[in-house]
């Protein structure tokens, strides 16, 4: 799981914007769009990446339809210390 | 001159472009990051494009070397050298497919 989150957020092109998308439904859980508009982002960007982050297990889905909301999933809670320490290089 | 020759030259070739491809997302990531992770991802890329720079030399540049390899070399020693670099081509391309997304 270490090795994929380091890749997942150092190693691709879309890094740096799925590091700010965990961090704000970290924060609290959100939808596709309060997120593209808190983040400042393409709809169908963050669509895309919550796309890769549900893939690879980091976000999940909670509910369905326009109520869904993101949020870190238990394994990235799990390994919250990586992902930390991904945050604080990314700063 | 060898179909295999012209393949072997072409992916070498290709090779060279994808590893500029990552080498450029994992370069920008290494200046962002300053990690150890991302300074392996691009030192790899440095290493892997060298490789295939030097193929590309020794097919195509060097006086003593490319008149031997695009005369001398037989079919059979071409469609295994082929093989590396066709291999390389599919490997690395994954690699940009994943790196890209």
């Amino acid at each position: 799981m270490e090795a994929v989150l380091w890749y997942v957020f150092t190693g691709t092109r879309g890094g740096k914007n799925r590091l700010r998308i965990l961090r704000a439904v970290d924060e609290r859980p959100r939808n596709a769009n309060q997120l593209a508009e808190s983040l400042d982002l393409d709809y169908k960007t963050v669509r895309h990446h919550l796309d890769v982050l549900v893939e690879n297990d980091v976000v999940q889905k909670s509910g369905d339809g326009y109520g869904a909301v993101y949020l870190p999933s238990d394994r990235a809670r799990h390994h919250w210390e990586t992902i930390e320490t991904i945050m604080e290089q990314v700063e | 001159m060898s179909l295999w020759f012209d393949v072997a030259r072409v992916t070498a070739g290709l090779n060279v472009l994808l590893l500029a491809v990552l080498l450029s997302i994992w370069g920008r990531n290494y200046l962002d990051l300053r990690s150890k992770h991302a300074l392996g991802l691009m030192v790899f890329a440095v290493l892997l494009l060298l490789e295939n720079l030097v193929a590309l030399y020794i097919y195509l540049v060097d006086p003593t070397l490319s008149v031997w390899f695009s005369s001398a070399v037989p079919d059979i020693a071409w469609q295994g050298m082929m093989s590396l670099h066709v291999l390389e081509t599919i490997g690395v391309g994954f690699l940009v497919w994943i790196t890209m997304d």
